[in-house]
C-alpha cells in the first residue's frame, strides 16, 4: 500500500453545523450543535421531534452544469460538497484535468434519494400516479448520486455508488483509495450523501433510537441519536501527483479495514467482534500499532448500545492504550447524517491531522461506568495528531475503520 | 506490473426466470426460450406493458431450510438462496465459513425499494406504530447483502454496489480488486434485483419499457429485441446470481473446481448519459479497452462477447458503436445478447451473463439473440456476428470472452473471462485504450 500513497488534498462539506470547511470546522471546535425541530415534514405522530437538517440549502445555487430541478436533494447536497472539495484542492472541475477519463467518483449513501420514493408514495396513496410525472426512475435510484456528481464535473472515470448504509462514506473512500493505488485513476472524489427523510426518521423512531432532547454520546443518560442529513466529499490523489502540482496535503490515507458482523441487521455484535476486526485490519494494513493512534473519531451515535459496544471494541483492540487515546463523537453536534456521516467524519480526521486539534464530544454530562474512556468531553482539544482513526458501523453489520496520518516527508 | 494474485471462479448460484442452475439457464438460452410472460406479482391494469421475466414462485423454505426467514424480505430471500447455491456449488461448507472470512459483494439497482415504499405507505396510512422495525431494517440498500451475510455467516468485507444494469459487473470488478489486493481469499459476488410495481411503473412512465412510449407508434407491440431495428425498449425482469471468486492459489490448495478466471475488468462513465452518442460509445469502448488492458490481452484474443443490449433504443446503439471501435480489427466476432430471452434483470444481468458464458466456454455453444429479424442498420455486421439462434463458437485461437455492462445513467463496465491460467500476451492491436494495466 505504502509504495503508492494516497493523500487527501480537498475537503467539501454541507452539514447541519455549517457549509464549507471553515464554517464547519469552526462550529465543531466551538461545540455548536445543528439540532432543531424537524421542518421538512410533520412529526406530530411521533414522540420525538428533533432533527439535524441542513437549513437554507438552495441546490439551484450550487449546481452549475446540470439542471438542479431534475436532481434529488441528496444529489444536490453531494454536488455542492464536490464543488467545494475540488476548489479547496485548487482544482476547478474538469478544466484542471489533463484526462477526465482518469478522474472518478466513489460515493456512499444509506437511502439514496428517499424523497423520490416518498413522492411516489404520496401520488400512489392519492390514487393519482398519473400525476407523478415521468422522472421517478431518473431521480430515485441511488446510483444517480454518483452519476450526477460525475456528470456535473465532467469526470469520465468510473462512477461508483456504494450504499453501505451508515458506514458508506468510509466504504466509498476506501474504494477510491484502492482505485488510485492500483493506478486505475489519477484523481478521485469520494464521500457520502443522504437527504433528511420521513422514512428514515420513522424507522429510527420505531427502533426507539432517536433522542428526545439532545444527542449525548457516551453519557450515562444518553437516549439516542438525532437523524440528520448532509454530504461530505474529499479529493484523493496519489502523493506523487499532489506533490508535483504543489497541492496542500491534509493527510495520507494510511489504510482501512472492513468487516461484517454477520450477526444482526440493526444491532451490533454483543462483544464488538466485527468492529474490532475492522480496527485491527486497518491498523495492520497501515503498519501501525494501536498505541500510535492519536485520535479516534467514534461512530458514537449516542444510542445506549452503540456507545457501550464501541467502547468494548476499542478496548479489545487498544488494550492499555485505550485509556490514553482521545475519542470523540461529532454526532453530538452534527447528528447522524447517515451515509454522509463517515465521509464527513473522515473530513474531521483529515482536519484534525492537519490542524492538530480535535473536536469534543458535546453534552457529555454524566459519565457512564460502562463508557470509561477519554471521550474529550464538552470541549475541543489541541494536541499533536499524527494518526487518526475513523470508525463507522452500519445496518447489515457493516464495519469500516479508516486511518489517516500526517504526510511526513 | 503483473499482479501475482489471480482470481478464479469456483462456483455459481442463481435464481432466474429461466432456471435456477447454470445448466438449466444455459439449456433454456440455447433453446431460445423467452422468460417473458404476464406479470403475476402485481396488477398491470391500464398499462400498455403487461409482460416481464418473473422468477417462478420459489419455495423459500425448501431453499433456505427450517430457520426463521421471516426477517428477510423477498429480495433478501432471493439473494440468500442464490448465495446458498453458490456456496454449495463451490464446496464451501458452514464449518469452513466459521474458520475463514468470506466476503460478499452484491450489485443491485434497487435492492428492496418495494419494502421501502410499503414501509412508508404503512406509516402514512396507519401511523408510525404500524411501520414495523423489522421492515425498517430492510429499507437500507445494503439490506439483502446484510441479511445474506447473517444467513450464511459471511464475516468478510460486505459491500453493495449500485450502478443500474451495470451493478452486477461493477460488483464483480470490485470483488476482483479485493482479492487481488489480498484483503480476502474468497468472496461471493454478483447481483440481484426483484420485480416490483415501483420499478416496473417507474421504467414504464419513463418510456423505457418495450411498448411503453406514450406515442406508441405500434400500440401494444412489445419488441424487446436487442440490436433489432424494431426494438422499442426492454422487458423488465428479475434474478439473483452470485459467483464464488477465489484467489487462484488458495482455491487450488483446497482442491476447488475452477470454472474459469476473471482476467481483467474496466469501468468508465459517460457524462452525457447517452445524450451524446459519440461520448456514450466512447465510454463503452473505454470500459472494454481498460478490461482488455487489465487482462493484458489484445482484442483479437476475444472469442465471444455477451452484450448488455436489452432492446433499449439508444443504449443498444451506443453499445454497438462502442463494440465496433474496440473490435474493429476483428472479423465476425460472435456476439450474443441474452436479455433477448431473460429480459432486463438489472443487477443480476452481468452475473447471469458471466454464468452463461462460462457454460459457453465449456461446451462451445453460444445462445442466439431471440427474435432478431431486422438487424439495426447501424450494427457493425462486418465486425460482429449475431444470430437469432444458438451456434457454436471456436475458442481455440481466441480463448477469452467479454461480458459487457451498460447502466442507464452513463455507467459502463466490462469483464474479461477466460480459462484459468496466466493470460498469454496476445498479438495485434491493444484494443481500445483506456489505461488501467498498471
Amino acid at each position: 500500500m505504502s509504495r503508492n500513497p494516497v493523500v487527501v488534498t480537498g475537503i467539501g462539506v454541507v452539514t447541519p453545523v455549517g457549509t464549507g470547511r471553515d464554517e464547519f470546522w469552526d462550529n465543531l471546535l466551538a461545540g455548536r450543535s445543528g439540532f432543531a425541530p424537524v421542518s421538512s415534514f410533520d412529526t406530530s405522530a411521533h414522540t420525538v421531534h428533533l432533527g439535524a437538517e441542513v437549513r437554507g440549502f438552495q441546490g439551484a445555487d450550487q449546481v452549475r452544469n446540470l439542471d438542479a430541478s431534475r436532481l434529488g436533494r441528496a444529489s444536490q447536497l453531494a454536488i455542492a460538497a464536490a464543488h467545494q472539495a475540488l476548489a479547496d484542492a485548487g482544482l476547478d472541475s474538469s478544466a484542471g484535468l489533463a484526462d477526465p477519463g482518469r478522474a472518478g467518483v466513489s460515493m456512499g449513501t444509506t437511502s439514496g434519494e428517499p424523497l423520490e420514493v416518498e413522492r411516489f408514495d404520496d401520488f400512489f396513496l392519492a390514487s393519482d400516479l398519473a400525476g407523478m410525472g415521468t422522472e421517478f426512475i431518473v431521480r430515485y435510484p441511488c446510483h444517480v448520486i454518483a452519476a450526477n456528481v460525475a456528470a456535473e464535473l465532467g469526470f469520465e472515470g468510473s462512477a461508483t455508488m456504494i450504499p453501505a448504509a451508515c458506514a458508506a462514506g468510509n466504504y466509498a473512500i476506501a474504494h477510491a483509495v484502492d482505485l488510485l493505488s492500483a493506478g486505475r485513476a489519477d484523481l478521485m472524489l469520494a464521500g457520502g450523501a443522504d437527504a433528511f427523510s420521513r422514512i428514515t426518521y420513522t424507522g429510527f423512531a420505531r427502533l426507539g433510537a432517536i433522542a428526545p432532547v439532545t444527542c449525548q454520546p457516551f453519557d450515562r443518560n444518553r437516549k439516542g441519536m438525532i437523524p440528520g442529513e448532509g454530504a461530505g466529499m474529499v479529493v484523493l490523489e496519489p502523493l506523487a501527483r499532489a506533490l508535483a502540482r504543489g497541492a496542500r496535503i491534509y493527510a495520507e490515507v494510511a489504510g482501512y479495514g472492513l468487516s461484517c458482523d454477520a450477526h444482526h441487521m440493526t444491532a451490533a455484535h454483543p462483544e464488538g467482534a466485527g468492529a474490532a476486526r475492522a480496527m485491527e485490519r486497518a491498523l495492520e494494513v497501515s503498519g501501525l500499532n494501536a498505541d500510535e493512534v492519536s485520535y479516534i473519531s467514534a461512530h458514537g451515535t449516542g444510542t445506549p448500545t452503540n456507545d457501550r459496544l464501541e467502547t468494548i471494541a476499542v478496548k479489545r483492540v487498544f488494550g492499555d492504550a485505550a485509556r490514553r487515546v482521545p475519542i470523540s463523537s461529532v454526532k453530538s453536534m452534527l447528528g447522524h447524517t447517515m451515509g454522509a456521516a463517515s465521509a464527513i467524519e473522515a473530513a474531521v480526521c483529515a482536519l484534525a491531522v492537519h490542524c492538530d486539534r480535535i473536536p469534543g464530544t458535546m453534552n457529555l454530562e454524566e459519565p457512564d461506568p460502562e463508557c470509561d474512556l477519554d471521550y474529550v468531553p464538552n470541549a475541543a482539544r489541541e494536541l499533536p495528531v499524527r494518526v487518526a482513526m475513523n470508525n463507522a458501523y452500519a445496518f447489515g453489520g457493516n464495519n469500516a475503520s479508516l486511518i489517516l496520518r500526517k504526510c511526513e516527508m | 506490473m503483473a499482479n501475482p494474485r489471480r482470481v478464479v471462479i469456483t462456483g455459481a448460484g442463481l435464481l432466474s426466470p429461466l432456471g435456477d442452475s447454470p445448466e438449466a439457464l444455459h439449456a433454456a438460452l440455447l433453446a431460445g426460450r423467452s422468460a417473458l410472460g404476464p406479470i403475476t406479482l402485481f396488477p398491470t391494469t391500464g398499462l400498455r406493458c403487461t409482460q416481464a421475466g418473473e422468477i417462478p414462485a420459489f419455495d423459500a423454505q425448501a431453499l433456505l431450510g427450517d430457520r426463521n426467514f421471516r426477517p428477510l424480505d423477498r429480495i433478501s430471500r432471493l439473494v440468500a438462496a442464490a448465495a446458498g447455491k453458490a456456496l454449495a456449488a463451490s464446496g464451501w461448507r458452514p464449518e469452513m465459513l466459521r474458520q475463514t472470512e468470506v466476503g460478499l459483494v452484491l450489485g443491485t439497482m434497487f435492492c428492496g425499494v418495494h419494502t421501502i415504499a410499503e414501509f412508508d405507505r404503512r406509516n402514512l396510512t396507519r401511523g408510525p406504530s404500524y411501520a414495523s422495525p423489522l421492515d425498517f431494517a430492510n429499507t437500507v440498500i445494503n439490506a439483502a447483502a446484510g441479511q445474506t451475510a447473517i444467513w450464511h455467516d459471511l464475516r468478510g468485507v460486505n459491500s453493495t454496489i449500485a450502478g443500474g444494469a451495470a451493478s452486477g459487473v461493477q460488483a464483480l470488478a470490485y470483488a476482483v480488486d479485493l482479492l487481488r489486493s489480498g484483503r480476502l481469499d474468497a468472496v461471493l459476488a454478483g447481483g440481484a434485483d426483484e420485480l416490483c410495481f415501483e420499478t416496473f411503473y417507474g421504467f414504464y412512465r419513463a418510456g423505457r419499457l418495450c411498448g411503453s412510449a406514450a406515442d406508441g407508434e405500434a400500440s401494444g407491440a412489445e419488441v424487446p429485441v436487442p440490436f433489432d431495428a424494431r426494438r422499442n425498449g426492454f422487458a423488465l425482469a428479475e434474478g439473483a446470481a452470485l459467483l464464488m471468486l477465489e484467489e487462484a492459489e488458495s482455491a487450488a490448495r483446497r482442491g476447488a473446481t475452477v470454472l474459469g478466471e476473471i482476467h481483467g475488468h474496466g469501468g468508465a462513465f459517460d457524462p452525457s448519459r447517452g445524450e451524446d452518442g459519440g461520448r456514450a460509445a466512447r465510454a463503452v469502448a473505454r470500459a472494454i479497452g481498460a478490461a482488455l488492458a487489465d487482462a493484458g490481452i489484445a482484442a483479437d484474443r476475444v472469442g465471444a462477447v455477451s452484450a448488455a443490449a436489452d432492446g433499449g433504443v439508444l443504449l443498444d446503439r451506443h453499445e454497438a458503436a462502442g463494440l465496433e471501435s474496440v473490435f474493429s480489427g476483428c472479423r465476425a466476432l460472435p456476439v450474443t445478447a441474452v436479455k433477448s430471452m431473460l429480459g432486463e434483470p438489472l443487477g443480476a444481468s452481468g452475473p447471469l451473463q458471466v454464468i452463461d458464458l462460462l457454460e459457453t466456454m465449456r461446451d462451445g455453444a453460444l445462445p442466439g439473440i431471440r427474435g432478431l429479424e431486422e438487424l439495426d442498420p447501424v450494427f457493425p455486421r462486418a465486425v460482429l456476428a449475431t444470430s437469432p439462434e444458438a451456434r457454436s463458437v471456436d475458442f481455440s485461437s481466441a480463448p477469452f470472452a467479454v461480458v459487457d455492462a451498460v447502466g442507464f445513467d452513463g455507467q459502463c463496465a466490462a469483464l474479461v473471462l477466460g480459462p484459468a491460467g496466466p493470460a498469454m500476451v496476445g498479438h495485434g492491436d491493444g484494443g481500445g485504450g483506456g489505461g488501467g494495466s498498471r
